[in-house]
């Protein structure tokens, strides 16, 4: 090689450096501050997704830079009711201008609701995504500035692996858990009065099971419990005792499940992502397990379904 | 018609007029207090906004008498376009400003995804059927239902009747859905204009319909307009405060029709942008549903009507919504502008007037509980965002009018 050459190959790498000190400086957990957010706008090596449950509302006004994903089309196959497929949803996240160095942070309406399955699902493609912590709840009650722009993103070539089965129960190994052939803690996210049988749904939805009550051997805590006044998680630690008080300290594999699997992404974010635990989402939840013929229940409250 | 002009020309009445323009500035107080207290009392967001799209709705609404079925009729019976010149300048205006909306909210208009909750219906014969119910209607009580709205305000007989006869035919319209929805909505497709011309082909197809529509309106002169200038002439030579005048031609002179469809146009794509498209039946149709479901003549479960997108309400549990407000605000600054302006002239209903609005007001619920909305729901802000099912309503609720105001008259002749 010419010495013109060398000096050539040295400056590019010392640039290749210089270019990698400056990437983005992201925390290393899971979730990140309005505060953060607001600084690091603009970033190019940040992807903003909001998934938000009610149309108009990233429409409306979102943060700057933020791009759409609705959760009932982009991230589901609604004719199979799975997960997008690979094909799509690796057309999806090059579209989106992920790559590799991309640091991709989620959030959305409802105490990140969507945004956690959005996680959940990001993840079983081996995307590592983070949640602005309180999501659009917090971003607006500190009336930090929204924009109705688009956002131009180049698209970017990623090829994703296949989908990591492993962080998703199925129907079997939840019925494993609760018949006691197989070591587990199943956690039921829902309302006491669904968990009980008092109801077969929150006032508001329709019933979709057939059945009240849960899962034999589940522990309810509600998702709201993990979650402060200002919407973000609360501490650590005091989530790590509060879920400890309730036979939940990760000694044990762990399936979360609620009504329809979403809100259940929640608490599996925070077990998994935040006190490091290993967390299986049950999607299928209460809609699939409770309408399965023969699958053991427990219904303290001894509802009937009557058709009506 | 010469009659009303008679009475606008009248002198006025110093005492009256003042007592008019005192408490036409009290509610648009109460409307600025009530707006302060959503906007800051900790209610959801949307609701003050609701009430200054309300505000701003009905003072143009009653301020250039825009009006679907006035502007139908005057152009049918005696060709004044000043109405009917109205009704497309709010079309055009609107389109523009929904156009330029959905460049933000959807770059791309052929990826076969909506922009969310705009009024894009399906292409059903319900729509049809649903048009040429409201445009009877409309013949029948004089008016459709947002001109109610806003007539109520001007102490009109007839709307409280029509608008009570809107409730039973909102209930009516939710007991007869289920089977047209499993005959007719369920299958039937949904056509976006921009997914097939794109943005700027299908503002451009939609704005050359309209001047070619407006083509024959244009070349007419325009008596109202005469008369209007006329009245302005004779506020103008009044003696009166020189500062006070320039406020008489807002509040007390007609606005010409263009100028309040601009109007309407615009508070349409704005009301899009912050908070939901323009139209007035939302609230009202849900307290029917409740209770025709109270009475047990609504079934509980409305089939589609969730995934269905229209200014029918799916459920209003809620004490305040959007469109209560809007709806009462919208009433309330009729109300305001019609005293400022001596147009508020209550009197005791005739026997036929009560009649015919509870029967036209029956067919204008009915109509637009099947459709989907109304006027100003399913045809105005359906037209603003490029749904084919905007013209699909138009073109039946134009054909309902024609149809019945035919079948009068030979039953007149008849008789």
């Amino acid at each position: 090689m010419p010495p013109s050459a060398r000096i050539l190959v040295s400056a590019a790498a010392l640039l290749a450096a210089t270019s990698s000190a400056f990437a983005l400086d992201a925390p290393a957990g899971p979730l990140v501050t309005t505060d953060w957010l607001e600084t690091n706008l603009g970033d190019p090596d940040l992807r903003l997704i909001e998934v938000s449950v009610d149309p108009g509302t990233f429409e409306r006004g979102h943060i700057e830079g933020a791009q759409n994903v609705v959760w009932h089309t982009d991230l589901v196959d609604p004719v199979q009711r799975d997960i997008a497929d690979r094909e799509s949803f690796e057309a999806l996240v090059q579209k989106l201008g992920i790559d590799e160095d991309s640091t991709v942070v989620l959030y959305g309406d409802n105490n990140n609701w969507f945004a956690a399955w959005g996680a959940w699902v990001f993840d079983t493609y081996g995307i590592d995504v983070k949640l602005l912590d309180g999501g659009r709840k917090k971003w607006e009650a500190e009336n930090l500035p929204l924009t109705t722009r688009v956002a131009s993103v180049a698209p970017s070539e990623i090829a994703l692996p296949e989908r990591d089965e492993a962080l998703r129960a199925r129907l079997a190994d939840v019925l494993a858990v609760a018949k006691g052939g197989r070591e587990g803690t199943i956690v039921d996210i829902r309302s006491p009065d669904e968990y009980s049988g008092k109801v077969f749904a929150p006032e508001g939805s329709q019933e979709l099971s057939i059945r009240a009550g849960h899962v034999p051997g589940a522990i309810n805590v509600p998702w709201s419990t993990a979650v402060a006044e200002d919407g973000t998680f609360k501490p650590a630690e005091e989530l790590k005792r509060i879920y400890a008080e309730k036979g939940i300290d990760g000694s044990k594999p762990t399936i979360v499940y609620c009504r329809i699997g979403e809100r259940s992404s929640h608490t599996w974010f925070l077990l998994s992502k935040i006190l490091g635990y290993d967390v299986k989402n049950y999607d299928g939840s209460w809609t699939e397990y409770g309408n399965s013929v023969g699958a053991p229940i427990v219904n303290v409250s001894n509802t009937v379904w009557t058709g009506k | 018609m010469s009659a009303a002009i008679e009475a606008r020309s009248r002198p006025s009445l110093p005492g009256p007029a003042r007592l008019g323009s005192a408490l036409a500035l009290a509610i648009l107080l109460g409307l600025l207090a009530g707006g302060l207290a959503l906007a800051h009392g900790g209610f959801e967001d949307g609701l003050a906004l609701a009430l200054a799209f309300g505000t701003a709705f009905g003072l143009v609404l009653q301020r250039s008498r825009f009006c679907f079925y006035c502007a139908l009729r005057e152009w049918l019976d005696e060709r004044e376009p000043d109405g009917i010149l109205g009704l497309l300048a709010a079309l055009a205006s609107g389109a523009v400003g929904y156009a330029l909306v959905f460049g933000a909210w959807l770059p791309d208009p052929a990826t076969g995804r909506l922009p969310p909750d705009a009024f894009i219906g399906s292409l059903a014969w319900t729509l049809g059927l649903g048009g040429l119910a409201f445009g009877a209607g409309m013949a029948i009580s004089g008016s459709c239902l947002s001109a109610h709205l806003y007539r109520l305000g001007e102490g009109s007989p007839t709307a409280p009747f029509a608008l009570f006869g809107a409730l039973i035919g909102f209930a009516l319209g939710f007991a007869s859905w289920n089977p047209l929805f499993l005959a007719f909505v369920s299958e039937a497709p949904t056509v976006w204009l921009p997914a097939w011309l794109g943005y700027p082909g299908w503002l451009a197809a939609t704005l050359i319909v309209i001047a070619a529509l407006a083509w024959p309106a244009l070349l007419r002169a325009s008596p109202r307009r005469a008369a209007a200038r006329d009245r302005l002439a004779a506020l103008a030579a009044d003696a009166g405060t020189p500062a006070l005048k320039p406020l008489r031609a807002v509040f007390a002179a007609r606005w010409p029709g263009w100028l309040g469809g601009l109007f309407v146009g615009a508070i349409g794509a704005f009301a899009y942008l912050r908070v939901a498209p323009l139209g007035v039946t939302a609230e009202l149709s849900a307290r029917a549903r409740d209770l025709g479901t109270a009475a047990g003549l609504v079934p509980a479960t409305l089939n589609g009507l969730d995934a269905l997108r229209g200014c029918v309400s799916i459920a209003a549990d809620m004490l305040l919504s959007n469109n209560g407000v809007f709806v009462l605000s919208l009433v309330a600054a009729s109300l305001a502008s019609a005293l400022a302006a001596g147009e508020f002239r209550p009197r005791t209903p005739r026997r036929s007037e009560a009649l015919r609005g509870v029967l036209g007001g029956v067919l204008l619920g009915w109509g637009a509980m099947v459709a989907l909305g109304c006027s100003v729901g399913t045809l105005l802000s359906g037209i603003h965002a490029g749904a084919l099912s905007g013209w699909a309503f138009g073109a039946a609720m134009i054909a309902g009018i024609v149809v019945w105001r035919a079948l009068e008259r030979l039953v007149r002749r008849g008789s």
